[in-house]
């Protein structure tokens, strides 16, 4: 099992300056102290688990992008149809990886139904993804890293991490990410002009 | 082919004629408007609008509903799946357009809110109105009686999805307006620039005039 630095670290440091990032519920915050860029997107205090449809819509109005989704369990679990989607849309920019953590963790560490025994990447191969991966080791996921992030997409990524301790994510000037420091609707214009300009 | 079968096929091509030609219309406005993408999930008033028309079918080569009008177009599984892509759709620069029964628009409420309503996403969505003909001429019900209600709710007569339609779209703040076929064209430029107006969603409730 993975800590989120484990998983985290190495994709800051593999991430092209202009793939767009996609992040929500626990991962939000940890990736926020890696990450700074105008093309994150926190999908946070926003709709449950819909952060993957967002990030396919990105990857559909930009294919000439690399769209990474960091999705949760839980997250997945409250949209599985999206993975059907993603592949009936002919989307091959897209990367989705969820976040094994079997916890809704920003609402408290509840366990999500199935958590350790549902195998997503089984559902993702039996959905159509070409490309699909499973990690449960530190080593190995750093020595797939690179192919996995230039496979044949859509790609599917699961990654059994040990749940943390994230609670509620805020928004405020107070914020260390930068697109925490304002409201969603507030980001969404600035992260689209950057998306545009970029 | 006997002469039954010919008929069939020539009221089948009429039928799909009229289809397509409903469908244009829209399609038409859509496109002037600027729209990019229709994202949906589409019942029987609304499925002109996406591939395997009656006229793609039929081997027709229509200029728009067949092929979307050079809107692309994507079904989803769950229709706030459709508000979470249309979201990131706008995101990347794309104008998108969803395409729903009223009954997905119900179950899909906070798909909406958390996404195109919070995110601030200008979007046109287009509603089959299931039931609408079973309200009577009385769509939105505000006037009924409290007590009267729940009784109406589950009487066989009247199709409950319907009858929550207009309240729900009211009570998430979503403006709408009915179109009852090709005299309400002008409707669908005016909702889309509305919802620009506004940068949130704007409903057009399609009465089955595409059926």
């Amino acid at each position: 099992m993975l800590t989120k630095a484990e998983l985290l670290q190495p994709l800051a440091e593999h991430r092209r300056q202009n793939d767009v990032v996609v992040t929500t519920m626990g991962v939000v915050c940890p990736w926020e102290r890696l990450s700074q860029s105008a093309l994150d997107f926190a999908s946070a205090d926003s709709a449950m688990g819909h952060a993957a449809d967002l990030a396919l819509g990105i990857a559909m109005a930009r294919p000439d992008r690399r769209v990474i989704c960091l999705n949760g369990d839980g997250s997945m679990l409250m949209s599985r149809g999206t993975l059907a989607t993603i592949v009936e849309s002919g989307a091959t920019n897209l990367i989705l990886m969820v976040v094994e953590n079997r916890a809704y963790e920003i609402t408290g560490g509840q366990p999500v139904p199935g958590g350790g025994k549902l195998d997503f990447a089984a559902v993702a191969r039996a959905c159509g993804f070409p490309s699909v991966f499973a990690f449960v080791q530190a080593e190995a996921y750093d020595a797939a890293l690179p192919s996995l992030l230039t496979a044949s997409g859509p790609v599917f990524v699961s990654v059994s991490v040990e749940a943390g301790n994230e609670g509620p994510i805020a928004r405020g000037p107070g914020e260390e990410a930068i697109y925490l420091r304002t409201s969603i609707a507030e980001w969404a214009v600035r992260f689209r002009m950057a998306l545009a300009n970029s | 082919m006997t002469g039954s079968e010919e008929a069939s096929i020539s009221v089948a091509d009429s039928m799909a004629g009229a289809e397509m030609r409903r469908a244009s219309v829209i399609v038409d406005e859509l496109a002037g408007c600027g729209a990019t993408h229709l994202i949906g999930l589409p019942d029987n008033a609304t499925a002109v609008l996406f591939s395997g028309s009656p006229a793609a079918r039929l081997g027709i080569n229509p200029v728009h509903a067949a092929d979307g009008g050079g809107l692309a177009r994507l079904t989803v599984t769950r229709e706030g799946e459709a508000f979470a892509i249309a979201a990131g759709l706008w995101l990347g620069g794309a104008r998108p357009v969803a395409v729903i029964q009223n009954s997905g628009l119900l179950e899909s409420g906070d798909a909406l809110r958390g996404t195109v309503t919070r995110l601030g996403v200008p979007l046109l969505c287009l509603v089959g109105y299931r039931g609408y003909a079973s309200l009577g001429g009385s769509p939105t019900e505000r006037e009924c009686r409290e007590h009267d209600r729940a009784e109406q709710l589950r009487s066989r007569h009247l199709d409950s999805v319907a009858a929550l339609t207009e309240p729900t779209l009211a009570a998430w703040e979503v403006p709408f307006e009915l179109y009852r076929g090709d005299r309400d064209v002008a409707s669908v430029g005016r909702a889309w620039r509305l919802a620009e107006r506004r940068r949130g969603p704007v409903a057009l409730l399609l009465t089955g005039a595409l059926q």
